[in-house]
């Protein structure tokens, strides 16, 4: 069901014809807001196609701001039903608006408005940059989290350069990062080769991370986690040392798609231990050589897709504690 | 700090620094796991689909072997092949793929024996030594009985006389998973205790009752214990009555030769019903840990009221199928059924009515049923609330339900409560209406069958959805009274209810007698 609501109303009178268009949508369950700024035309698609997957399976309301100008002025209301039968229908409810010309306050009249009361609100700010643009401070502070993707149209390391300035200006925000939830097999792989007691000393004489990726904040993520699980110290941009003082390199490679990682190599003082895509992309090849060699295996590499990204940002409430130390470890490297 | 794998096997080595904090900082350690019975219908069903799909989702250790064992002559490679079907048939994720089968492939292996002979025990301890060498499985072993009952005990001596015990092996762990059921009655349930603690500590056996792995089993817990709104009012000052369900559509289907000898009582009542018990009417225990919830499961076990023998025939029902339809599909009789004798006086219907001698449930019936070949298919825990004290909206003739808290198990997965409400319009009518959440729809998440939650605990050395000896042996006391009753005392009438109905008239009247009614199916 959708419908179109005239736009050349005022503000209010808009909200009017969206709240009476909502209150036809039948009974309602929502868990969670869903409120997604979109201001990249080049993006626009590819975001509101994720949101509505994340609207039609989770019982949300989903408030899209479009600030794209491609919306040509009009507002749209729509609810979709799902469910197993009668019983345990739930709905999500979603309202696509064009904003761009809007002043802020305006904007904010529409989450006001229209969000929810008594249900968990997240951001998903989805600008190249976590940006320090008024409409930002206004939304900001209605959500109780902000989910950005800082490789999400960059190869470059600024999205995260910038995404690590604002934590460290908004340590209270309860952040996710879709470009750090992306790397989770990936830690869980690296993880894997140590879970062996026998390897686990290595651990602690790795001289070098070498990361192919086809944008930077998957590396990045990948040396500060790896820092500071295992103690190592950003002494300088991109300069680590562990905790006897060695040096360990990070060395970082551009190459693929974006928001990819296409392999990594941990080097000890004895062994390599290597991870790469295989022919099949959600498949990683993990093995090592020198004197811990060990043959190789497949991995799958799972939940990857933006939309399973999406889902656990918002299902997992709360601080990511490994993510924060992240972060701060990243502060002192990308200086 | 997040346990992690090392840290619970205690073997001495620092912890994966690496997992803390990971969504798999629950990763196991590296092991084998054996399942003995490896060629039957379980394995192939459930338990292989179940390992499969613990590694599609990263939940296996890196280092880790699957060994079958079985009477069956076969190859490792026909072990496989024939592993590979049971995934393509009957996993939740679909048919195995390139490559990732090939790689998980090579870690399963098959040891065919007999389960009287000693050298077939040695073989599979040489097979999982090579795991150890060539795999780097770390001396961890998990054994899976999931073979007849009637043979656990043997395998369960023939692995101490085949060194795989765990006091042969203290470089690594082991431990021992068994299936329902654990014993037949009572006294065979103690001799089977006392055959495997003979081998395995109390905490290196996981007795598993896939029930317990249910996503909406599990949060039963949450529901009391994580909200402040249930917990003061779930006691008798507030509640009624409370009713426990477990009813299938299914008759025996290929289980008859097993099922003629169990009966509903055994096969659901004892484990799968009790459980239930346990946890909608423990206290709340001191920690989240597998020995305070199994503590408080016991001490709510300990205090339910025995049955005497002369309230038998009040307190218990029991019924058996005779042919009716379901779904539109007419369906045989019970002494129908393949391996069923003509002339069983098996019961595949049982309810009972149970009394807890505490302060929080005292004088408040708690009714529990089970029974094959019912109407519909649900699993549920409905509280039926007390009555208003005083009645002061309604016309007369409005029906005031009392207010009931259902917990789905399945095929539903919720919540559910029923309560009164104003019909809209001038005069003060009121009817009763239900506020549901369902788990699919409320998270958007489809949960994971029991066995994969189940295997991949154990695998970690969670033991808190596993049943401790002292519950098992309770539930047993409970239920031995009506076992011993019904077995000395052949009901005459069977079959008593028709495939497709709500069961046996005797369970109404049992319900009826104390005021109360069964919840329709």
């Amino acid at each position: 069901m959708a419908e179109t609501v005239n736009r050349e109303a005022t503000v209010g009178a808009s909200l009017d014809a969206i709240t009476s268009e909502l209150s036809h949508t039948g009974k309602s369950t929502s868990t969670l807001n869903l409120v997604v700024w979109i201001d990249d035309p080049d993006r626009r698609d590819w975001i509101v196609e994720r949101a509505g997957r994340l609207a039609s399976k989770h019982p949300s309301f989903t408030l899209i701001l479009d600030h794209t100008g491609k919306r040509k002025g009009d507002a749209t209301v729509s609810a979709q039903g799902r469910g197993d039968d009668a019983q345990t229908s739930a709905q999500g409810e979603r309202v696509d608006i064009d904003v761009a010309g809007l002043d802020t306050a305006a904007i904010e009249s529409y989450v006001n408005a229209l969000c929810a009361a008594g249900v968990p609100t997240v951001l998903w700010w989805s600008g190249a940059r976590v940006e320090s643009r008024p409409i930002f401070e206004v939304l900001l502070p209605h959500a109780g989290m902000l989910l950005v993707d800082s490789s999400g149209a960059l190869r470059d390391e600024s999205g995260i350069a910038r995404l690590v300035a604002f934590h460290r200006t908004h340590a209270d925000v309860v952040l996710r990062d879709l470009a750090w939830l992306r790397i989770g097999p990936w830690q869980d792989m690296i993880a894997g080769f140590f879970d062996d007691p026998a390897l686990r000393q290595e651990l602690f004489s790795i001289r070098r991370l070498y990361v192919a990726s086809g944008s930077a904040s998957e590396a990045l993520y990948l040396g500060g986690w790896l820092a500071t699980r295992l103690g190592w110290t950003a002494t300088a941009h991109e300069h680590l040392i562990d905790r006897s003082g060695k040096p360990v390199a990070l060395v970082r490679e551009r190459e693929g798609e974006i928001r990819r990682i296409q392999r990594i190599c941990l080097d000890s003082e004895t062994s390599w231990y290597h991870g790469e895509v295989t022919a099949n992309a959600h498949v990683v090849k993990v093995w090592s050589e020198g004197e811990k060699a060990r043959e190789p295996r497949l991995f799958p590499l799972r939940a990857i897709d933006n939309t399973s990204l999406l889902e656990r940002a918002i299902l997992e409430s709360g601080t990511d504690e490994l993510f924060e130390q992240t972060l701060r470890t990243l502060e002192t490297l990308l200086e | 700090m997040t346990a992690t794998a090392a840290q619970s096997s205690g073997d001495g080595v620092a912890a994966n620094p690496l997992r803390e904090g990971l969504s798999s900082s629950r990763i196991a350690d590296p092991c084998s796991i054996t399942f003995f019975g490896a060629t039957g219908d379980l394995m192939k069903r459930m338990l292989m689909p179940a390992m499969w799909n613990l590694r599609l989702e990263d939940l296996l250790p890196s280092n880790f072997a699957i060994v079958g064992f079985s009477r069956t002559e076969m190859t490792d490679d026909e072990f496989r092949a024939d592993m590979r079907d049971s995934i393509d048939q009957f996993s939740r994720t679909g048919k195995a793929t390139e490559p990732l089968w090939s790689d998980f492939a090579k870690r399963l292996s098959y040891v065919s024996g007999d389960f009287d002979d000693t050298a077939c025990f040695h073989k599979l301890r040489e097979a999982l030594e090579r795991n150890d060498k060539e795999l780097g499985t770390a001396g961890n072993r998990l054994f899976y009985l999931s073979t007849p009952p009637s043979i656990f005990a043997k395998i369960v001596d023939q692995l101490e006389k085949g060194g795989l015990g765990p006091a042969d092996n203290p470089q690594g762990w082991t431990r021992i998973i068994i299936e329902k059921p654990f014993g037949t009655d009572l006294e065979s349930a103690r001799a089977l205790q006392a055959e495997v603690q003979k081998v395995f500590p109390e905490k290196q056996i996981y007795r598993i009752d896939h029930y317990l792995g249910k996503e909406p089993v599990q949060d039963i817990m949450a529901l009391r214990f994580a909200n402040i709104i249930f917990e003061p009012i779930w006691n008798r000052r507030y509640v009624d009555s409370v009713q426990i369900t477990a009813a299938e559509t299914v008759g025996v289907e290929l289980r008859g030769g097993y099922y003629d000898n169990a009966g509903a009582l055994r096969d659901m009542i004892q484990n799968h019903v009790m459980n239930l018990l346990a946890l909608v009417a423990m206290e709340p225990p001191v920690a989240a840990d597998a020995d305070a919830i199994r503590d408080e499961k016991y001490k709510l076990l300990r205090a339910v009221r025995p049955i005497e023998s002369d309230r038998i025939s009040l307190d218990a029902a029991r019924g058996q199928y005779g042919r009716g339809t379901i779904n539109g599909v007419p369906v045989v009789a019970y002494r129908e059924e393949p391996d069923v004798r003509p002339d069983s006086n098996t019961e595949t219907y049982a309810a009972v009515q149970l009394w807890i001698d505490n302060w929080r449930w005292a004088d408040v019936p708690f009714f529990l049923r089970s029974g094959k070949r019912l109407a519909r298919k649900n699993s549920e825990v409905a509280i039926r609330f007390r009555s208003l004290p005083h009645r002061l909206f309604g016309e007369v003739g409005d029906a005031l339900d009392n207010n009931v808290l259902i917990m789905k198990i399945q095929p539903e997965e919720g919540i559910s409560l029923g309560f009164n409400a104003k019909v809209p319009g001038p005069k003060m009518h009121i009817r009763s209406v239900s506020m549901d959440f369902n788990y699919g729809s409320g998270f958007g998440v489809v949960s994971a069958p029991a066995y994969e939650r189940l295997i991949g605990d154990a695998m970690r050395g969670d033991a808190t959805l596993f049943t401790r000896w002292d519950a098992v042996e309770t539930a047993w006391q409970i239920v031995m009274p009506i076992l011993d009753f019904w077995q000395g005392n052949p009901d005459g009438d069977f079959p008593n209810y028709a495939a497709g109905s709500q069961g046996p008239a005797g369970a109404d009247r049992m319900i009826e007698m104390a005021g109360n009614e069964w919840r329709k199916l």
